[in-house]
């Protein structure tokens, strides 16, 4: 399957990152999330909040990098939390299971109220 | 550097136009300078030799005519004095510009000077004297100073012919020389001549010819399917660019006779789960199933799974995340899970359980599998079912008299998908089917198909659709979504489409099946 790239926004917040893909999160595009997560998870705070506002599509390849990304940077005594307004990806949380334990919210900052205390 | 072929040919024998020019011109400047020999013998040297011979000889023949004169027979010997005087004089006149060197006019001019004396002597002293009886006064002054005069003259004369000898001597010298420099150039003008021939009628088509011969081996081989036999031409030219694009072009070979291989190899694995998943679907009379299945690739994630015991008609369907064979392999696991604990005898509950065990063994946290567990009670209508994070099934009613059809999202506690939590959760609903009811169960395949803009179709056109479409047969059902999905999506569809059609018929069809089994038994056995 070729790979695509997606432009994937970093930017740090109190204690925190902030990544903001651009694009569909799909098979051929996740790859992008999977490095972006990969670089939090090195760094001292690995607690990263994830907007999914410029991600007019997800399937199941994109919710699976999120759960993969929750799991390793739990891992690593981080977290991951969802910013998210999109009904559809909203759904597609509820559907699967996913929303359960993770923090998702309409804004960044209120996602990032929810990060597991890691104490 | 890259030196085309035509360049080559252009060059050599170009190369040798040059050699001919140089033969020729070797030629002509021999012939030239050999002229230039000739003339500077025969119009400088020879004929100023003859006019100091002749000026040097007129002298001694005047002075011997002037002491004959004196003897006797004086106006004969003195005409004949006089006409040597005038041949000194003519010859005199023929050597001036025979000679141009400074060294030679000054000899000559002595010569002239030494002559001129020697006559003025004769005509003022000797012919007055003799004239005047005293002849033999004449004959001292003639003995003593005309004799002293004569030796000047042969003696400057003799240097003058010395020197034009040295200029003949000295012109054959520079001819063989310059002959000998010639042919010396001639000789290697032709060597090189001839080794640059040898080269291009003997070395170059020989290294042409033997570099297309590698050529012709390599595209032979490659005929046989052998990619790997080795094309070493180091030519710089267009056979040598040839036989890179020929490497290159054996590369791409061996690349296509791979991805081939990785083809049958997915053909295979689509066999696999074809196998897997198309198992003859049970014979039910209280209940009609019709699967409908159009993958995007060879093998994917999307499954079915059906099976009867004890009046009761198993029907799930499920969707492995991502895509391809890791999707595929996903579906194989999970698929194998299920049925090898229903095979047990395990309960519903039981066997999706062992199916999320076998999940979190097998696969990374990424991946999981979402599904639609149900059991429908073949006598009551009665389906109990669990959703394992997939989306909620479809329910179509029994289309009324009228001919309008009610359906909707059956709703109901969701469970978490299977792969990715130890505890996911194995809420049940029950629901009560009533014959002509329709339970459609289907991936998200339908859902997440997407059109040019990028807009999806989405869980509300497709119940939109289902509806539409409820009061149609379930086989032609199927066929009319797909084709609604695949002109929303404009033909670009990347995801697998699954559904899965459970018409219930109701306990009381199995009767009417029966008789009409028998009937069609009764037809068979007439013919």
């Amino acid at each position: 399957m070729a790979q695509q790239k997606i432009d994937i926004d970093v930017t740090d917040a109190d204690g925190y990152q902030v990544l903001r893909p651009e694009g569909d999160l799909d098979v051929y595009t996740v790859g992008s999330l999977r490095d972006a997560i990969g670089s939090v998870i090195e760094s001292e705070t690995p607690r990263v909040v994830v907007d999914l506002d410029n991600v007019p599509f997800m399937d199941s390849s994109g919710l699976g990098a999120l759960m993969g990304g929750v799991r390793r940077l739990r891992e690593a005594g981080g977290d991951l939390a969802i910013a998210c307004t999109r009904e559809q990806h909203l759904k597609l949380f509820t559907i699967t299971g996913f929303g359960e334990g993770v923090s998702i919210a309409p804004t960044v900052e209120e996602a990032a109220k929810g990060f597991r205390s890691n104490n | 550097m890259r030196v085309p072929l035509r360049l080559k040919i252009v060059g050599g024998f170009g190369l040798m136009l040059v050699l001919m020019t140089l033969l020729g011109w070797v030629t002509l400047s021999l012939t030239t300078s050999a002229r230039a020999v000739q003339e500077e013998v025969f119009d400088d040297a020879i004929p100023g030799l003859v006019a100091v011979e002749e000026v040097v000889r007129s002298y001694t023949a005047q002075s011997a005519a002037v002491r004959g004169a004196l003897i006797g027979n004086p106006p004969v010997l003195l005409a004949q004095y006089r006409a040597e005087a005038e041949a000194a004089r003519f010859w005199q006149e023929r050597a001036q510009p025979l000679f141009t060197s400074p060294d030679e006019r000054a000899l000559l001019a002595d010569l002239i000077a030494a002559g001129a004396s020697f006559q003025k002597l004769v005509e003022e002293q000797v012919i007055p004297l003799s004239e005047s009886g005293q002849r033999s006064r004449a004959f001292r002054v003639l003995g003593q100073d005309g004799t002293t005069l004569i030796s000047e003259i042969e003696r400057i004369g003799g240097v003058l012919r010395d020197a034009q000898r040295d200029v003949v001597v000295q012109s054959e010298i520079d001819v063989r020389s310059n002959t000998e420099r010639t042919i010396f150039t001639l000789i290697v003008v032709l060597v090189g001549a001839l080794g640059l021939a040898i080269f291009l009628t003997v070395y170059l088509p020989r290294r042409l010819v033997g570099n297309l011969l590698q050529l012709v081996d390599a595209a032979r081989a490659i005929g046989r399917g052998d990619f790997d036999q080795k094309i070493e031409v180091s030519s710089s030219d267009e056979v040598g660019e040839l036989a890179t694009r020929m490497a290159e072009m054996q590369q791409g070979l061996k690349r296509l006779q791979q991805l081939a291989l990785h083809d049958r190899e997915l053909e295979i694995a689509a066999s696999i789960q074809r196998n897997l998943l198309q198992r003859a679907l049970p014979d039910v009379p209280a209940a009609r199933l019709v699967p409908l299945q159009r993958q995007a690739n060879l093998v994917g994630g999307d499954w079915y799974d059906v099976d009867v015991q004890d009046n009761a008609l198993t029907v799930v369907v499920g969707d492995a995340s991502g895509k391809g064979i890791a999707a595929a392999l996903m579906a194989t696991v999970a698929l194998s899970a299920l049925r090898g604990e229903r095979g047990r005898g395990g309960a519903p509950k039981r066997v999706i359980s062992s199916a999320n065990r076998a999940l979190l063994d097998a696969t990374d946290p990424e991946s999981f599998t979402t599904l639609i567990y149900t059991r429908l009670d073949l006598k009551t209508g009665e389906v109990r079912w669990m959703n394992m994070g997939h989306h909620p099934p479809f329910l179509l009613r029994a289309p009324s008299p009228d001919g309008s059809v009610r359906g909707y999202y059956l709703e109901g506690p969701r469970n978490r998908a299977l792969g990715w939590f130890e505890d996911p959760g194995l809420a049940e609903t029950v629901i009560h089917l009533a014959p002509g009811d329709r339970l459609v169960l289907f991936t998200d395949g339908f859902l997440e198909a997407k059109s040019a803009e990028g807009e999806v179709f989405g869980d509300h056109r497709l119940a939109q659709a289902l509806i539409r479409l409820g009061s149609l047969d379930p086989e032609l059902l199927g066929h009319e979504l797909v084709a609604d999905v695949e002109r929303f999506a404009a033909g670009k569809l990347d995801d697998d489409l699954t559904m899965l059609v459970i018409e219930y018929r109701g306990a009381g069809a199995a009767d009417n099946q029966a008789d009409e089994r028998s009937g069609e038994e009764k037809w068979r056995s007439r013919r």
